[in-house]
This record gives structure tokens, sequence and C-alpha cells, in this order.
């Protein structure tokens, strides 16, 4: 039969057994919206994570003793710089500090503002700075989820941090990162180098770990070996595993909701089977008419089957547009803060618009062909009615 | 030309309900003859209608329309069959009532591969024959008796078919409308259409257009 | 729990599977019994029932044949996909070279895609025949297909369970780059004499497409998949990657060279399943359908224009060949 002929019926018969759908309809779009939401949200934030770990250094080397982390001395640097592959070798200074009103942590990095930074995000931000006003006095840069406590607690312009000698260091409020950068700043404190070691009690000739690059990626393994021989009881962590454990837990998070979406899907599929195989009299009487005229079953089958698809599908675009809206739009209220933990302070950062193709694939299959599959039953039975038996 | 040998048909065959509603029927139609099948309910004149129109299958027999054996054809060939070449009127007219009457007329034509404009053309023709264009788009549920009996002669001619089928077709209908049905086979004879009316109500008697009156009784034909 | 299995394509790929296998034991269950009871001359209610039954088999066998063709490009994207966190992989060839199921579940995948279409074919003539001629050979055919649909599942949890996320796997470079340590060209061609190979091939299977000739055709047909497979891996794939030792079929799936790999691949398959139906069919159903040489003929000529482009493309903007 010619395809536009059909389509006109079928839309005519549609529109005419909207109350037989509508149920099915919404439950749907319901949870196309819910596995929708979960995968923008997951692929967004990934993404974001994966751009900010890129500017991050490819090895990081912690001093340990007994397992915990120690202040490495800044000497080593020498050492490192040595390898043959290896560049841009810095000491890295940042830790945290106890703020007692509100019971949380502010993460202090301590940054030299005269050597060539290898961190591009830092590197943006000090673009925009007039560093010689910044270091004339003690000056500090606070993130957003800062901003809001200092403000709380009507520290408007300066803060007094407490020293481990019990004296205070007053430190000027010089400037509160954007909103953007939100996700990976919320709660940074940015400060001179020497500043932060003094505040975070850490020796003028010791650091918190060092960071170094190694270009040539065939090279990294060996490059590796050799650092782990200079010294005894250090640590290194090497920024492509780092990627991998973040594509992992990220998958580990997307994972579990998945499976519980499967659950949900599986009770959905039988919702549906029952649903459909529920044939009234009414629908008997049509598919005898059908069959009388000249309908053959393969015809009534696709008629049904086309009917079930356009539900399914137009649930699914309604789904994953509200989906598109909930997160990209309206920034993913709840849910957002289900992926990223509730720990420390409240973030509260905006998610960038972005989907992929394969995500929209991956929706279409985990939806419709459970879907299709579930109705697959039910439009047999229906097509398989004996017209005579239908009219009586 | 139809040609039914040995025509058996059994219900529930088996079974404790199990019923013979047809033995052995042997019977011959000629073509453009219309025949009345005269029998009281579950006689078996319905059955053996819907066994000319492939939409049940035989227990045993043949029935040969136009040199093609259609008793067991496979559903893809019998609808065809049926889209081309038949035309059926029930009893309760068995229309889609959320439908307006242009667009039940057009159901037969779906599937057999016309356009959207060669069904509306054949669509108008058929309803002025049956004398129904004046309430082409009116929904079936606002239609009178009368009214719905015509929009399905509409319907059962529009693929233009070689045989027109009648199941009790004035059983619903009022004395008026009954002889204005009957006007109507007149003119669907003139077509040259072969039509086989299964009734059992007296107005058919002694009608001048008829060519033959076959009993039925018991699911036998007899005199 | 294997990171492997919770990466959410592979999820969503075994989800999908799982449903598509439990429609498939339901197929199976009604074949059985239409097999054994078959019979079309009877006009019994049961051969009735049975001739609705098998519109119950043909609907379910149809949607879930036709569903797995789409599924397996979302395979191999998906072990695209995990190659972000498989250590050594770069594309897809690591991930399927990671363990000893890889590359048969891959192979049988593609076996099993093979058969649904000749499945598809010979449903198609049995609906339009009159007497449903090829019923029970069809549904025989389905019971073959359902066996190795079972081996497919089994072979797709035992692959994606045992895909190491510690020990590093082989690169494509490795594997089929210059200094490679898989499979070898056949015969020891040289690149050159390969080509030569293909194109007459190639040209082979034009005319017998043009006669008709089924046996030959299946004979040819076998050899051009077989020698395409290589031709495309060790000297098209060069000039897709513009790198002379990049040799590697599955980068071209990739998003960087616009999914080409798809096309060429599918081309291939599709051009070589026409040309052996023809000659399966006429074996199981003694029938010989004229549209399998054509559209044999279509699908061979696109792949080879396709792959030859790439080439022509190259010496076009750059003056020499790589």
């Amino acid at each position: 039969m010619k395809n536009s002929v059909f389509f006109n019926f079928l839309f005519l018969l549609l529109s005419k057994h909207k109350s037989k759908h509508i149920a099915i309809f919404i439950i749907s779009i319901l949870i196309v919206f819910l596995t929708s939401s979960i995968l923008f949200l997951k692929n967004s934030l990934q993404k974001e994570v994966n751009s900010t770990l890129e500017n991050q250094s490819d090895f990081v080397i912690q001093k340990i003793n007994s397992g915990k982390t120690q202040n490495i001395p800044t000497s080593w640097i020498d050492d490192f710089s040595s390898i043959n592959g290896v560049t841009s070798v810095q000491q890295r200074v940042y830790g945290l500090y106890y703020f007692m009103p509100e019971n949380i942590y502010f993460t202090i990095i301590g940054v030299d503002f005269f050597e060539e930074t290898t961190n591009k995000n830092i590197k943006e931000l000090l673009n925009i700075l007039n560093i010689s006003d910044f270091l004339s006095t003690n000056s500090m840069i606070i993130g957003n989820g800062v901003k809001k406590i200092f403000d709380k607690y009507h520290y408007f312009d300066f803060y007094d941090f407490k020293l481990s000698n019990k004296n205070l260091e007053t430190i000027k409020i010089f400037k509160d990162l954007p909103k953007e950068a939100n996700l990976v700043a919320n709660d940074l404190i940015i400060m001179d180098i020497n500043l932060a070691k003094q505040i975070l009690n850490i020796n003028e000739d010791e650091a918190t770990d060092i960071i170094l690059n190694v270009p040539n990626n065939l090279e990294r393994q060996n490059v590796k070996e050799q650092i782990l021989i200079k010294h005894s009881n250090i640590r290194v962590l090497q920024k492509d595993e780092l990627k991998k454990m973040y594509e992992n837990m990220f998958n580990y998070k997307g994972g579990i909701f998945l499976i519980l979406f499967i659950v949900v899907l599986f009770t959905f599929i039988l919702i549906l089977y029952q649903r459909y195989s529920m044939i009234s009299s009414t629908d008997k009487r049509e598919i005898g008419i059908l069959k009388a005229v000249g309908w053959s079953i393969k015809d009534i089958i696709k008629l049904k089957i086309m009917e079930n698809f356009i539900v399914g599908f137009m649930a699914f675009i309604i789904g994953v547009i509200l989906a598109y809206i909930f997160i990209f739009i309206l920034n993913a209220p709840i849910l957002k803060n289900i992926f990223i933990g509730f720990s420390n302070i409240q973030n509260d950062f905006t998610i960038s618009s972005n989907i992929e193709i394969s995500s929209l694939i991956t929706l279409f299959l985990f939806f419709m062909i459970p879907f299709l599959s579930a109705v697959l039953i039910p439009v047999w039975k229906v097509a398989i009615i004996d017209s005579t038996k239908s009219m009586k | 030309m139809i040609q039914i040998k040995n025509l058996n048909k059994i219900f529930y065959e088996n079974t404790k309900k199990e019923f013979y509603a047809l033995k052995d029927i042997n019977l011959e139609i000629e073509t453009s003859t219309c025949v009345i099948l005269k029998g009281i309910s579950g006689s078996g004149k319905s059955t053996l209608l819907s066994l000319i129109a492939t939409m049940e299958k035989p227990t045993s027999g043949e029935i040969i329309i136009d040199d093609e054996s259609v008793a067991k054809l496979p559903d893809l060939h019998s609808s065809n069959f049926r889209a081309k070449k038949l035309g059926f009127i029930f009893q309760s007219y068995n229309l889609f009532n959320e439908l307006s009457a242009k667009e039940n007329v057009s159901i037969p034509l779906i599937p057999v591969g016309f356009s959207q404009k060669e069904i509306n053309e054949k669509v108008l023709k058929a309803l002025e024959i049956a004398n129904i264009s004046h309430k082409k788009d009116e929904l079936v549920s606002n239609l009178s008796g009368g009214e719905k009996q015509r929009c399905a002669i509409a319907r059962a001619i529009v693929n233009n078919p070689d045989i027109i089928l009648c199941d009790e077709p004035t059983a619903n209908l009022d004395f008026d409308n009954s002889i204005k049905f009957i006007e109507n086979l007149k003119e669907l004879k003139k077509l040259n259409k072969t039509i086989i009316v299964a009734t059992h109500d007296p107005i058919f008697d002694n009608l001048d257009f008829i060519d033959n009156v076959i009993n039925i009784k018991n699911g036998i034909i007899c005199e | 729990m294997s990171s492997i299995l919770l990466s959410n394509e592979v999820i969503i790929f075994l989800f999908v599977q799982i449903i598509l296998f439990i429609l498939l034991t339901i197929a199976f269950y009604f074949s059985l019994s239409i097999i054994k009871n078959w019979d079309f001359n009877k006009t019994t209610n049961k051969q009735y029932k049975l001739e609705k039954t098998s519109y119950l088999v043909i609907l379910i066998i149809s949607f879930t044949l036709i569903v797995k063709i789409v599924l397996f490009p979302y395979f191999a994207y998906s072990l695209d996909n995990l190659s972000n966190i498989v250590p050594g992989a770069m594309c897809a060839a690591g991930i399927v070279g990671a363990n000893k199921f890889g590359q048969i579940n891959l192979a049988l995948k593609i076996l099993i895609l093979f058969f649904i279409g000749v499945w598809l074919i010979i449903n198609t003539l049995d609906l339009k025949a009159k007497t449903y001629p090829y019923t029970q050979k069809k549904y025989i055919l389905y019971i073959f297909i359902f066996i190795l649909s079972i081996i497919e599942l089994f072979l797709d949890f035992s692959f994606l369970d045992n895909i190491s996320t510690k020990e590093p796997v082989m690169c494509c470079s490795v594997i089929f780059g210059v200094n490679n340590t898989g499979s070898k060209i056949p015969f020891d061609l040289s690149i050159t004499n390969l080509l030569i190979v293909f194109y007459l091939l190639y040209v082979l299977t034009t005319i017998l497409s043009i006669q008709k000739s089924s046996f030959l055709n299946l004979i040819i047909n076998f050899m051009f998949l077989y020698i395409g497979y290589y031709v495309v891996t060790y000297f098209f794939s060069t000039y897709i990657y513009q790198l002379p030792t990049h040799q590697c079929p599955f980068c071209m799936l990739q998003k960087e060279y616009y999914f080409i790999g798809y096309f060429i691949w599918g081309t291939l398959f599709l051009g070589t399943f026409f040309g052996v139906s023809s000659f399966i069919l006429k074996t199981f159903i003694n029938k010989d359908l004229a549209y399998t040489y054509k559209y044999s003929l279509i699908f061979n000529t696109l792949f080879i224009l396709l792959c030859s482009f790439y080439v022509i493309k190259y010496y076009l903007i750059n003056g020499v060949f790589l």
C-alpha cells in the first residue's frame, strides 16, 4: 500500500483512539525523561571533568611515610629535572583549612606568580589579574562557595586566618571567581605561594607535591620508573590513570542508575503487554471490518505496530526534550547534587549544553526496543482475530 | 462464475460443541446474476457467504471463483482477492462510527496501492451511486439507519468488485428503507455485478430481477 | 562487577540482546510445532491455526532480526568507547583482541546477519506464493539461526566479562601495522599484487553477475570478501588515515573519519551477501532471483568506488601516492 495513504489513515485512527493510549503515553514520557536526564547529566559532567583534567600535569609525585602523604622537599625538583624527557618540574602548595563556624574545609592553593605555570586554569585566571596590586598586600582570590560563607559571617573585605602558632594572619579578599568556574573552584582560595605555606604550616623548603610533564607519551612508562628509582617512599600519580579512574567512576554511577532503570523498564514492559492484550469488543469489530474489506493480516500488523511505534516514539521525543530543558536550561535541581555528592560546600555550578548523537541512539535503543517487543504479541493476537466471529 | 463443490464446514471440530454448519454443498452461480439464499437464522447461509468471501476456511471441499480456487488461499492472497473482487454488506452495517462516511468508504482502497487522489475520486463516485454523497463528511454515528446502509453499499462498491455479498441487509431497516435498498440492488445488477443476498425477509419474494432462489436449511440445500 | 559490564553502552547492548533472545526463544517454541505439524494441503482447524501461529513467528523473527542488524554497528561503537578504559587500546581493534572470544564473536555476528538476510528473502518468497512452499525449510533455517544466537549470547557475555582493564592490549599499530604480529596478507602477496587480484576479482564478479551463474558467483564473491578485507586493512585504510603506517580496519569507524568505515564494510558485506545468497537460495529452495545479482553488482561497485575514491582524492591533492 502507498505510504502516504497508509499514514493518513493511521493518524486518523490514532486521533480517534487517544484515550486508549494516554496512560501508556504519560508513563513512557516519564521513563524517557528520567533516563535521558541521568544520561545527559553524566555525559556533561564527564566532559567537564575530562577537560579540566586535560589541563593537569602528566605526573604528580608525593612523598609517602607509612601510607600517609607528607610534605615533599623542594630540593627533589632538581633530581627529577635531570631525567630525560621531563619538562617543567614545579612545586605545588595546597591544603585544607578548617573553618570552624560552619564546620567545613576550604581548599587553599598557593600560586607562584612569578613562575610560568603549566596549569591552564590558573593561567586564564592570572591573565585577568593585576599582579602587582595583588601582591602589594596579603591578598586572596576566593571561589563562590567560599564567598557565600564569608558573606554570611560578614567577612566582606578580609579574613583572619588562624596560624598554627596561634597568631592571626589578615588576608584581604581581592576578587571572587566567576560562576563558570564553580564545578572545580567552588571551595577554593587562591593566594601567593609563600603565604599559603605559612597558613598551611608548610616549611619554606617544602611543598605539598611536585608536578612534571612528559610530552612524549611513549616515554611515560620509562620516566615513571626512573622517578621511582630516584627516591624511596614516593608515590607517582599519572594523569592517564586518573582519567581512567574518572571514566570508571562515571560509568559506575551511570551504570547503577541504568540498572535501576532496567528494573523499572521490565515492569513497564509487563504493564504494556497486559494493557495491549486487553482487546475490547470495539477493537475486535474494527479489525473484523478491516479484514472483511480486504486488509491482510500483514497490513493489520503493520497498522497496529506503527500505531504503537508512534505512541512510543512521540513519548520518546517529548521525554528527551523535557530532559534537555530540565538539565540544560533549568540546571537540574536536586539531580546534580545526587551525582556529585553532598560533601563539603554546596556547589551551584552551571552545566554546559552538549548532547551527542550516540547518547540519543543509546536512549532510543534503551526505550523503543523493549517497548516494541512488549507489543509484538498483543498486536499479533489482534491481527489474527477471525473477522466473522467478531462481527456477529 | 462461482462454483462450490462438496463444501463442508464444521465448527468446534472434535469437541463437545461440534456443529455441522454446512454439509456437502454443491452450487453454481452464474456471473452477473442475482441470487437469493433463503433460510432462517442458523441455517448456514451466513457461513456460506463467509466461505465464499474467503473470510472462513472450509473443513473440506472447493470454492472456485472465475477459475481460481479460493478456498485455501493463504491470507495474503485471500485478502487481496477480497480487496479487488468482493464487496460485502452486513446486517449491522459494520462501519467505523467515529469516522465520516467518506473515510469509511475509502478503507477498502488503502491496502491496494492507490494514491490519495485516486482514492478520493473513486470514493466520490461510489457515494454518488449509493445516493449518499450529500452526507460524505458527516460522522457515521450521526447518520440514520437507511443512510448507514447506503454508506455500507458505497463501501461495498468503491473497489468496483465483481461480486457483492449481502448478509441480511434489510434486517435493521424499516419498510421504506428496505424498498430503497432493493432499488439500489437493481442499479447494481445493471452494472453487471454478481449479487448474492442471504436473507429471510419476505420483501425479497417475487422480485423480477432475481435470477435464482436457493433454499438452505440446516446446512443443506433443499428445494 | 567488571567495570566493562558497567559501561553504559555495554549495559544497554546486553539488555537489548537479552530481550531479543527471549523473543527468539518464544519463536523457537512455536516454530517447533510448525515444523512438526505443517501440512498445507490439510484443511483442518489445526492447520489453519498453525498458519496464524506462523504469522506470530514471522513477526517476531522479522522484528528481532532487523534489530540485530541495527545492533551490530552499535556493538562496534560500544567497543570503540571501551577503548577509553582499557589500557593500550586506541580503537576497537585492541578491544576485539583483548581475549580469545573477541574475534569469534565478531565473526559469528556477521555470519548470523548473513543468515538473517537469507531468511528474510525466503520468507518474502514464501508469503508471495499461493501454497506456502518453503515454510518448513524456512523454520528449519530458523532453528539453525536460533542455535547460532544461543552461542552468540554466550560469547557476548564471555567476551565482555573477560576484557581486563588492568592488562594492556595491543593497539592496532601492533596488530596490523608495518611490523605486524597479527594475520599476514594471504599467499604472501605484495601490496601491488594484492591490488591487482582485488580489482580482477571485482571484474569477475561483475561479469558473473551479469551472466547470472550462481555457483561461480558464490566462489568468487567469497574470495572477493576475503581479499577485500585485507586490501581495505592494509592498503585503502592508509589513504583514509593519510598515514602509510596506520593500517587498521576499525579506526575508520570513528567520528574523526566521518564514520566512513560503516559504509565501506557495509557495502562490502551487502555486495558479497547478495552474491553468495544467489547460490544458497538456488540450492535451498530452487529459486533463482534476478535481483540478487543486480544488488550484488550495485553494492560491490559502490564498495570499489568508495575505496578508490580515497586513493584518487589523495593523489589529486598531493600529487603522489603514499
